[in-house]
């Protein structure tokens, strides 16, 4: 997407010093503005009716103000030089004056609402909306300047360790305080809040930094990032409520990673993915303790496991092999055609419509929790004197699953199978000419992204305690596929993001409960119109989605260049 | 035996002719853009809740025959307007993406379409509320007591979709055949880049192709109301299925392909719920068993029954 330039690059060049002093002034505006009451009532968001100190969400707005002040104060010479640079200060102050508009919008807009109009927002709040404005307008004025070269400044070891470290603890923090906020408005601010931090420091060039660091130190990075997941559950002191929804998180992004590798790396579009992982979840059920099983062979969960695998992989090669040497556009048909499938046997296999093996609609309930090597899934441990309960110890073992997936995902992406899957995406006559075996690779990827998907409904069954048809229709599925499209197809981090996002936000997000859909629908149309590549975008992947752009190739070929010359390996095996 | 037999024939050209009418639409679509028009069992929904609101809004309270082309037209008018809306804002930006790209945004439209009708249909004053089935009127001729012809029951409605179908088909061998342009259509849909040479504009070619396609969906839509005497905002999604496997079944591009494919598909669905023997044979699996024909002419037929225009296209 193009955003249209209100000025040129030309008049910045001149209206900078005039662009420099409105983005101070108006960030120290908004400063000033949080010691001041914003709110008329303290029943709105927190309690923003005090004169003298801000409160939590105004700290915030005053964070973002500062920045905006300062960065704008640092980037003060820019336009005399060159527009070399080593950190984005403006393109910082640009950013941080954006996220203060947009903070202030949603925060005096959620005042609005939850008190009944904006007459119950003070003067306070509408200096502060005012200096952001400044801020907005100013930072507008100023030039932008080349690319920052930070990432280019290679700090010693013990400091990238560090700023890994730190880094790590503000994601744990983040995320124990994110799930804390019981009320809708203070989770959306945290949310906007998050956001505009992260831009902000995109810009500045301080994620290039790290991402450079994190590159050179990947093992460590890696470590710490599961270090980060496993200390997790402690934060929580043996609550269950959030636990519940991490585990979601997990099992949901275990399975859109699998579907990533079908959809992600291999471009194929797979809108039945989530009846492998039902079909996984009821072999676990039928072979599991419960009493509503209907077969007499009960076997240890390692062994459930495979076969659980080995059943959605069975599956998946059974609806690949005819579709697969077709066009793409079949396969997204059969697969959807095999959900529903799927979805009609599995209630259909009662015992009235045909053997009973599944209990029709009813399902299987009462499955067992785990027990793994001794260790009882359904029991609460205490270590270190904190609890950690039933969530707990699902959220480990899905962790573990999902290390498993990721490795995968990694290694395959960077070996000579994923060079054939980019091949085939981009042009698969080509590729075939080229001697790659175009529909062994295809039937490749649709039976391991199957295959995963089964180990990930084993575990799923056991989790949720019950399975029903019900759970897994075509809508999980648009789910799980948007989850990858809005994260970023083909990104590890990306998927990530975009499923945490998708499960998250309905169970914070009380209030939109029933547009949840109708949002959903919109979000897939707008994404594929302006950022078909997701939030988090796979360079290559950008440049498929955008071949007829020749500046965002350029800068792309400028990038590679950069990260040769300086010898970094980009993060989370992104091509 | 020979009952039972013409009784799953009837039954089959009704459901096909109702197939053979959405199916028209995936396949207009498809031979001109290449594009598998996902939302369209939503606009055949579209044009079902249209046809009600047309007669809540224009019927008067009245169930007289006369009502039915007005309840048509408004259905038409509805999906049509619907889907330009979605080919102007969703797919023609799309155009020259890559082909997950909008194969994603059409089930974003799918889902979008479902929600709106679900939320917003009932809170229109005078509207049924769309949470669950809408009651469809029954107007006088095509519902009421149904024809007993030798034993064989034929429904009323099942007569109108029938002839529905019939009168479009000739509608449409006119307007592809004999109308400039129909033949614009043709020629875009050989070569689009010729076709632009010649002076034909491909976008209002790609417009006509959605309309026409909705038109039909819609009488599909009006056919379906009468039929089952309710329709919801979940009828378009297996509806659409069934369709876009009867449009692959006749060879996807091809208008004839759709129309024979719907009535194949109908018969072989309504056959097998008669004759397949044991559990398997009964009506819980006859759409197990539509799909299970669309995966098989994949295999064995991937062109179609008369052939498709393009195939292998990746």
């Amino acid at each position: 997407m193009r955003i249209p330039q209100l000025v040129s690059p030309e008049q910045q060049q001149r209206l900078h010093p005039i662009g420099t002093v409105l983005t101070v002034v108006g960030g120290l505006v908004l400063l000033a503005s949080t010691f001041l009451p914003w709110a008329y009532s303290s029943a709105a968001l927190d309690d923003m009716t005090i004169l003298g100190y801000p409160s939590t969400l105004q700290l915030y707005a005053a964070g973002f103000g500062l920045g905006a002040a300062v960065f704008a104060f640092l980037g003060r010479r820019l336009a005399r030089g060159d527009g070399r640079q080593v950190v984005g200060w403006t393109r910082g102050a640009k950013t941080a004056s954006v996220a203060a508009a947009v903070y202030l919008v949603v925060i005096l807009g959620s005042i609005g609402l939850e008190l009944g109009g904006l007459v119950n927002v003070v003067y306070g709040g509408w200096v502060a909306l005012v200096g952001a404005l400044v801020a907005l307008v100013g930072s507008r004025l100023l030039v932008s300047g080349r690319p920052p070269r930070l990432a280019r400044r290679v700090p010693p070891a013990w400091l990238g360790i560090l700023s890994i470290a730190a880094a790590m603890a503000v994601v744990l923090y983040a995320a124990y305080y994110g799930l804390d906020q019981e009320d809708a408005g203070g989770f959306v601010s945290f949310v906007v809040v998050a956001i505009g931090a992260v831009a902000v420091l995109f810009r500045l060039g301080v994620m290039r930094w790290l991402s450079a660091v994190s590159g050179r130190h990947r093992k460590v990075l890696i470590f710490a990032a599961f270090l980060t997941a496993f200390a997790f559950p402690f934060t929580q002191n043996g609550s269950d409520e959030n636990m519940s929804i991490a585990t979601q998180v997990l099992i949901f992004a275990v399975t859109a990673l699998g579907l990533n590798i079908v959809v992600g790396l291999a471009g194929l579009l797979d809108l039945g993915y989530i009846a492998f992982l039902g079909a996984g979840a009821f072999t676990a059920a039928i072979l599991s303790n419960s009493v509503f099983s209907t077969v007499d062979w009960h076997p240890p969960f390692i062994v459930v496991v495979l076969i659980s695998g080995a059943v959605s992989g069975t599956l998946g090669l059974i609806i690949g092999t005819p579709t697969l040497r077709v066009s793409g556009d079949y396969l997204a048909i059969v697969t959807l055609a095999f959900g529903e499938i799927f979805r009609f046997g599995m209630i259909n296999l009662d015992g009235t419509d045909g053997p009973d093996l599944t209990n029709g609609s009813n399902g299987i309930p009462g499955v067992p929790d785990l027990n793994l090597f001794g260790l009882d899934f359904k029991d609460t441990h205490t270590v270190l004197g904190i609890q950690l309960g039933r969530f707990a110890n699902y959220y480990f073992l899905l962790l573990v699953l999902i290390a498993v997936v990721i490795l995968i995902f990694v290694r395959l992406n960077n070996s000579r199978i994923g060079r054939g899957w980019v091949a085939i995406r981009e042009d698969e006559k080509a590729a075939e000419a080229m001697g790659v075996n175009v529909f062994g690779l295809k039937l490749f990827a649709f039976a391991s992204g199957a295959f995963l998907a089964g180990v990930a409904g084993s575990i799923k069954a056991h989790h949720d305690v019950s399975v029903t048809p019900d759970q897994y229709i075509f809508l999980e599925s648009a789910f799980l596929l948007a989850a990858v499209v809005l994260g970023g197809m083909g990104t590890v981090l990306g998927v990530l993001v975009g499923a945490t996002l998708l499960k998250l936000m309905p169970e914070k997000l009380r209030f939109v409960e029933e547009y949840r859909l109708l949002i959903f629908g919109l979000l897939l149309v707008v994404m594929m119109r302006f950022r078909p590549e997701g939030l988090v975008a796979s360079k290559r992947r950008q440049l498929e989605f955008h071949d007829d752009d020749d500046e965002l190739a350029e800068k792309i070929q400028s990038d590679i260049d950069e990260r040769e010359a300086t010898g970094v390996v980009p993060v989370g095996g992104q091509a | 035996m020979t009952q039972s037999f013409f009784q799953a024939l009837a039954d089959g050209l009704t459901l096909g002719s109702l197939y053979a009418l959405i199916a028209v639409g995936y396949t207009v679509v498809y031979g001109i853009v290449q594009l598998i028009n996902f939302a369209h069992g939503e606009i055949f929904m579209v044009g079902a809740f249209g046809a009600v609101a047309t007669f809540v809004v224009l019927g008067g309270g009245t169930l007289a025959w006369w009502v039915l082309p007005i309840m048509l037209a408004g259905g038409i008018v509805a999906a049509v307007l619907v889907a330009l809306a979605t080919e102007r804002l969703a797919y023609r930006p799309l155009r020259n993406a890559p082909r997950l790209a909008p194969l994603i945004t059409a089930i974003g439209i799918s889902v979008f379409l479902q929600e709106a009708v679900r939320l917003f249909y009932g809170r229109i004053p005078g509207f049924p509320d769309a949470k669950s089935n809408v009651q469809f009127p029954n107007i006088q001729g095509v519902t009421g007591s149904p024809f007993v012809i030798g034993g064989v029951t034929i429904q009323r409605a099942a007569v109108f979709t029938v002839v529905a179908l019939v009168i479009c088909t000739i509608f449409l061998y006119g307007f592809v055949n004999r109308t400039r342009l129909g033949r614009a259509m043709q020629a875009t849909s050989q070569d689009p880049d010729t076709a632009r040479l010649m002076g034909i504009d491909i976008d209002k070619i790609i417009m006509i192709a959605f309309a026409l396609g909705a038109a039909l969906a819609a009488v599909a839509g009006m056919a379906q109301g009468l039929l089952n005497h309710n329709i919801n905002f979940r009828m378009g999604f297996i509806a659409g299925l069934k369709a876009f496997s009867a449009a692959v079944l006749g060879g996807i591009g091809n208008i004839y392909g759709a129309v024979l494919g719907g009535l194949v598909l109908g018969v072989a669905e309504s056959m097998a719920v008669t004759y397949v023997p044991g559990v398997f044979g009964g009506s819980a699996w006859k759409d197990v068993w539509a799909f299970i024909i669309l995966i098989l002419v994949l295999v064995f037929r991937p062109q179609g029954l008369l052939g498709a225009r393009v195939v292998d296209r990746a």
